[in-house]
């Protein structure tokens, strides 16, 4: 019975803490210019991360260690230092991005312009940090985030042609605006493979004392929940397709993204969106920091919990409250956040091989893993996502450069 | 290939900006045209908050101003750049009054200058199908 | 026991199994007739940095100088005090007494325990 409730809270979670900007912004950006044609990079976005969302947990509740730890240890401190500097400017630029994020929503709700939300929005992430524990952060802000499923509800109540939705979830190439396609494409998959995910569920999984009986458990919420994740990111493509494509919209600015659901409900839709946004940031936001600051703290050895209190483990707290300060502070100069989301998107997906390379070490490594290693086709998986990413990371720049 | 990393982050980000071709502003132009027309029903239908629908009216208008003054120096020959200048500036005019009636929340007035703009868009399709596909 | 693999970069806990840190870095005799043997494991500061390059060992060693705990030399912990070598490295030491987490302490009495909120004012054990 236990094991049935933490399921479902673990899928709940899953779920609710899937979407933020980068997500949202991309499927809009993929519907409004293409309508279902990109409905194929969400879905292998989204069975990419859930192939290494699942093996970070195995990892960490088979060796007690989290993927960070384990990357240092296996690979020795000048690569892990490599890996640290990469994904902490990337992940660091999404957390600029989820900030604002948190700021234009409420600006849309108030019409306070987001520079001002900047400095209050920041202090209230971080004083959910330092005061909260991991189950608070784990858990509530992803219970606000089911707010998200309204984006469902607007997809089925705008009553598409699911046949012509579903032709989208195999690749076609376009005929027009090739560049911008691929760009788009490619964004998606750093949106959706987001390295942050992995960390925090790998951190997780230790927070939350897992050990090797949770593997089948492991396996249903990684498996599950990111599914759902992904039917959320596919209904704001689907109804961007439906709202603004037959319009001409293009989604540039988050002024413009708020209509998204206006049409399908037309009371709520407004304030759903801006709720929506608000929450999705907010529980991004921690998550992201809190990534930041265990890839830190767990790489260099230093005390880690976000359930001990801020004396106990010092050097922990001091590398998310830097963090957080200085994400703020684009912010403060008014830089847009939408544009912040589409370059960190594009940069996720040029460092994804740092993030996924290690797995296919250490997840063969009989010291970590035991009995539990990779099989054939999680190998096989791991592989042709790392060629992926590979590719993804070479054609990323071309791309931004031709194509934003 | 460790090195090379941080030189293509700082590659991606400089190369980022790249001038839009005259194809893709009118693009961006109808674009925000739909915009304004999908804010302004949805003030009348009463989905959109006042405040909100003020403050995109007015960003509308001044990224049509910015848009439109790209385009039109760099027009090409084809497109008769005299009459998409007029439309343009009849447009954002609809749009600027549009913002300006909302908060005397004078809903007829708000209808008529919603219908001009409407028929202005239309001109404006009309004008840009004579640009020569990139 | 493959020195790299087995030893270096592995977490150290001391005697109480909380965290002091990892092997940064390690001290080897090289015997004439004998095998290489350890003599001191390593934490911290320029050694560690110094892997990466050089130059980041000389920054380290002029940052250390300007704040935080001054050491004058590296932690060094002998290797007879080891008890075990796993997963992780378990210590027959304090952690406190090593100076292996002289800067935790430094931070959290310098910096977070002035911070509302902290925790260091229900903390009844006095550390």
């Amino acid at each position: 019975m236990k094991k049935i409730l933490q399921i479902t809270l673990g899928i709940v979670t899953s779920v609710g803490g899937f979407l933020e900007i980068g997500s949202v912004t991309t499927a809009m950006q993929a519907g409004a210019s293409f309508g279902y044609q990109l409905l194929w990079a969400v879905l292998l976005g989204t069975l990419c991360l859930i192939f290494l969302v699942e093996m970070s947990g195995r990892l960490a509740a088979v060796s007690k260690h989290t993927i960070v730890e384990a990357t240092r240890e296996r690979f020795g401190f000048p690569f892990f230092f490599i890996v640290l500097i990469g994904m902490a400017l990337v992940s660091f630029l999404v957390l600029v991005a989820e900030l604002g994020g948190i700021g234009l929503a409420l600006q849309i709700l108030t019409g306070v312009g987001f520079p001002w939300w900047a400095i209050p929005v920041s202090f209230v992430v971080w004083v959910m940090m330092w005061k909260g524990t991991f189950s608070l952060i784990e858990n509530g802000a992803s219970m606000l985030g089911l707010v998200t499923i309204s984006f469902v509800v607007a997809a089925f109540k705008l009553h598409p042609d699911w046949g012509t939705a579903a032709h989208g979830l195999l690749p076609t190439f376009p005929d027009d605006k090739k560049a911008n396609y691929w760009f788009i494409a490619v964004s998606i998959l750093g949106a959706s493979i987001s390295p942050y995910l992995m960390y925090f569920y790998s951190s997780g999984a230790i927070e939350d004392e897992w050990d090797e009986t949770y593997i089948p458990i492991n396996r249903i919420i990684a498996g599950i929940g990111m599914s759902f994740g992904g039917f959320l990111s596919m209904a704001v493509l689907i109804v961007a397709a439906l709202v603004f494509h037959p319009k001409g919209i293009d989604v540039e600015k988050f002024e413009q993204a708020s209509l998204l659901m206006t049409t399908a409900l037309p009371k709520w839709g407004f304030t759903l969106f801006a709720l929506s946004m608000l929450f999705a940031c907010f529980g991004a936001a921690l998550e992201i920091s809190l990534s930041i600051a265990y890839f830190f703290a767990q790489g260099f050895g230093w005390n880690w919990s976000e359930d001990l209190t801020p004396s106990k483990d010092a050097r922990f707290c001091l590398t998310y409250t830097v963090i957080i300060m200085a994400a703020a502070i684009p912010l403060l100069f008014g830089v847009d956040p939408i544009k912040v989301t589409i370059i960190s998107m594009a940069l996720t997906a040029v460092a994804l091989p740092l993030a996924i390379a290690p797995f296919l070490f250490l997840m063969n490594d009989p010291i970590y893993l035991g009995e539990h290693r990779n099989g054939w086709l999680s190998n096989t998986v791991v592989t042709i996502v790392i060629l992926l990413s590979f590719v993804v990371a070479i054609i990323a720049i071309p791309l931004e450069i031709i194509g934003s | 290939m460790r090195l090379k990393r941080p030189l293509v982050l700082a590659v991606t980000l400089l190369g980022a900006c790249k001038p839009p071709t005259p194809e893709e502003q009118m693009d961006s132009i109808k674009s925000w045209l739909a915009t304004s027309e999908m804010v302004a029903e949805g003030w009348l239908r009463h989905t959109n908050p006042d405040k909100y629908s003020r403050q995109t009216l007015e960003l509308s208008h001044e990224t049509l101003v910015q848009i439109s003054t790209d385009l039109l120096s760099s027009l090409p020959p084809a497109v008769d750049s005299a009459a998409l200048d007029s439309v343009l500036a009849s447009s954002r005019g609809h749009i600027d009054q549009m913002a300006r009636l909302i908060a005397a929340k004078n809903s007829p007035d708000f209808r008529r200058q919603l219908d001009s703009l409407r028929a202005d868009e239309k001109t404006v399709e009309q004008l840009s199908n004579g640009m020569p596909k990139q | 026991m493959h020195l790299v693999r087995d030893v270096l970069d592995k977490e150290l806990l001391d005697r109480e199994e909380e965290p002091m840190g990892r092997v940064d870095g390690l001290i080897m005799q090289l015997g004439e007739r004998s095998q290489p043997r350890i003599t001191h494991i390593v934490v911290g500061g320029a050694t560690l940095w110094e892997r990466v390059h050089p130059a980041f060992g000389r920054l380290s060693r002029r940052m250390s100088r300007w704040w935080g705990p001054k050491r004058d030399k590296e932690v060094r912990i002998p290797w007879s005090r080891v008890k075990t070598a796993g997963r992780d490295i378990k210590l027959d030491v304090e952690g406190k007494d090593t100076g292996a987490i002289d800067w935790e302490l430094w931070i959290a009495h310098h910096i977070i325990e002035h911070i509302p909120g902290s925790g260091h004012e229900e903390a009844d054990d006095g550390s």
